[in-house]
């Protein structure tokens, strides 16, 4: 907006961006304030305020077993997202090769397409080769998710470093496995750790795609809420949707700090 | 130490041929400015003698042995970039350390021991522990270039060192440059567009053009003799003229511009008349006082005065083009005035080639 635009233009825009922000943040707020209610329903506004449902749902075995579950696929799914993510973003920025343009689609197509289509492969996949799902299948499912995260962060930030400090490495008499270890990569470590904390994220709120592939074993943090939300709709399941969006808000701001201006997620 | 000996060597990038076929031969030890404007296929050539560029044709000699094939990490070169290319994410003593962990050279005291007497040589002894970031353009550069000397290699590639500084620092730096080499006489090679730098610096200039080698020598020699025209006015300061030359009645040479003007003129080379170019540097030509008197002279007008404090430029229109001499800053005259030009022409050059410009 150019502080030339006549003050009617100026105010329609004003009012359009002050709804676009009510609209985005209405359920985030209805959420984490229903989640602070004393009575035993789950409803807006909330009836008395405690901190009472978190206790309740920190203590409730069913919640800390999902969370485990939760951190132990996101651990997993994370470990092998970034070497892979990273990997993939050096290919895509620093060689040249036929079919370059079409790899770079692919690697940000779980980005384009449903989860639920990459769900549903995935468990013909599994059922046809492995007699069934898993946990690693789940976790495959989520580094399939992960991979585009890191590799537009990791990329974004790889694009900024100056080719001839890897050249120089060269010449001084450093060899690929070397360039990339003590030049390359530690000038993207911003990159890596925002790709790292997103890859984290992208997997602990996946609902879709273990809805799809857990088996009775199975339960993650979003599919407990989704469960309890349907037997037992307590603010208890506000306070755990609460504790996902402070993660998801404090991952966004960190990876944010950490690429200072780079546009990755957008 | 080594000497460098280039055969043949040539570079296509897709269906532009960057260098067209180049021999060189660089003697152990020297100091060679590769000079030309942008696209002559000068950084390609340093390229390639680095090893970042594997040639299309020909070969690299370091010494006595051939590199052609042989990748940059192995080659034992220390390259200098325009960018100076330090690790950001390194100290400057771990930048130091950086080539010699890479060739495993020292141990870590020694390394220590070369890293102390590199900061001390360019003169900052005080920076190993600060961040490139930390340090100003010119700390920067001094840093890479210790960079690329700290482990004896046996060339020294300067790509643009000092093109990002402005022009105190430059003066300096390259003051500077002079200095650190007595003391560590490697063969080095700078590529730069700045036609006073390569003269300045380097013990032999080699002039490029569209990928070839236009002209090769000492920097006196190939300024006071170009054999080209396109060497004549890269290195800066000529009036070229083009004339016709025919043997003087008296004996000797004239030369005669398009307007009808003429004068005498040295010997053509081949001893042929004809049409060639008349090379006239702005240092040589003078305005003449009323009483004074020269063996070549012209008549011409002023068209206008530049006052550059030390001296003057002034551009005069004679033998049928503007011609530019430097005069005393105090110079009386104005645009308008007629004078009198006048040279010698054993200064002036007679150039075989009708080309002017690239």
């Amino acid at each position: 907006m150019t502080l030339g635009a006549p003050l009617a233009i100026r105010a329609v825009a004003a009012l359009f961006v002050v709804l676009m922000i009510v609209f985005l943040l209405a359920p985030l707020v209805v959420v984490m304030a229903a989640s602070l209610s004393a009575g035993g329903y789950l409803v807006f506004p909330p009836q008395g305020l405690s901190l009472k449902w978190y206790a309740e749902i920190l203590a409730d075995r069913r919640y800390q077993e999902a969370l485990t579950t939760s951190c132990v696929i996101a651990l997993l799914s994370t470990a092998i997202a970034v070497p892979l993510g990273t990997a993939g973003a050096i290919a895509l920025t620093r060689f040249r090769f036929p079919g370059r343009s079409a790899a770079q689609l692919l690697f940000l197509s779980p980005l384009l397409f449903p989860t639920i289509v990459v769900a549903i492969g995935l468990l013909i996949l599994a059922s046809r080769l492995l007699g069934g799902s898993s946990i690693a299948v789940i976790v495959a499912g989520h580094v399939a998710l992960a991979i585009p995260f890191v590799v537009r962060t990791v990329g974004a930030v790889l694009e900024g470093v100056d080719r001839a400090t890897e050249e120089a490495a060269r010449v001084m008499g450093a060899n690929a496995w070397r360039r990339y270890s003590l030049v390359v990569l530690p000038q993207c470590k911003s990159g890596i750790m925002a790709g790292t904390l997103l890859a984290f994220l992208v997997s602990f709120d996946d609902a879709v795609l273990v809805l799809f592939l857990r088996t009775p074993s199975i339960d993650t943090l979003p599919l407990r809420i989704y469960a309890s939300l349907e037997f037992s709709p307590d603010p208890g399941v506000a306070a755990a949707s609460t504790i996902l969006i402070l993660m998801a808000a404090f991952v966004v701001l960190i990876s944010e700090r950490l690429l200072a201006g780079r546009h990755v997620v957008g | 130490m080594a000497g460098v000996t280039i055969k043949g060597l040539a570079k296509s990038f897709g269906k532009v041929e960057a260098l067209k076929g180049v021999d060189l031969t660089i003697a152990d030890g020297s100091f060679v400015a590769l000079m030309g404007p942008s696209g002559c296929g000068k950084t390609t050539l340093l390229r390639l003698i680095s090893g970042l560029d594997m040639a299309t044709r020909g070969s690299v000699l370091i010494g006595d042995s051939d590199v052609s094939r042989t990748p940059p990490e192995k080659r034992n070169i220390g390259l200098m970039f325009q960018s100076y290319a330090l690790f950001p994410h390194m100290t400057v003593k771990d930048n130091l350390a950086f080539p010699m962990k890479m060739r495993r050279s020292y141990d870590a005291a020694e390394r220590d021991r070369r890293i102390a007497r590199a900061l001390d040589l360019v003169r900052l002894p005080a920076i190993g522990d600060r961040y490139p970031r930390q340090l100003s353009g010119g700390q920067q550069q001094r840093v890479a270039f210790a960079r690329a000397l700290i482990d004896e290699p046996s060339v020294l590639l300067l790509d643009e060192p000092l093109s990002n500084l402005d022009a105190r620092l430059r003066d300096d730096m390259q003051m500077e440059l002079i200095e650190i080499r007595k003391q560590a006489p490697i063969t080095t090679i700078l590529v730069t567009h700045d036609q006073t730098e390569g003269l300045t610096l380097a013990d032999e200039i080699v002039v490029m053009r569209e990928g070839r080698i236009e002209q090769a020598g000492a920097p006196r020699a190939v300024y006071a003799d170009p054999k080209t025209a396109f060497v004549a006015d890269f290195l800066g300061g000529a009036n070229l003229i083009p004339v016709s030359v025919a043997p003087a009645t008296g004996g000797g040479w004239t030369a005669a511009a398009a307007n009808g003007q003429s004068a005498p003129a040295p010997a053509p080379p081949g001893g042929q008349g004809g049409r060639m170019t008349l090379m006239i540097r702005q240092e040589h030509l003078r305005a003449l006082k009323p009483a004074e008197t020269a063996e070549a002279e012209v008549q011409g007008k002023v068209e206008a005065v530049a006052y550059r404090g030390q001296t003057a430029q002034v551009a005069v229109q004679a033998l049928g083009q503007s011609l530019r001499l430097i005069a005393p800053p105090d110079t009386a005259f104005a645009a308008g005035d007629e004078i009198r030009l006048g040279w010698s022409p054993a200064d002036s050059r007679l150039i075989a080639d009708g080309s002017q410009r690239g």
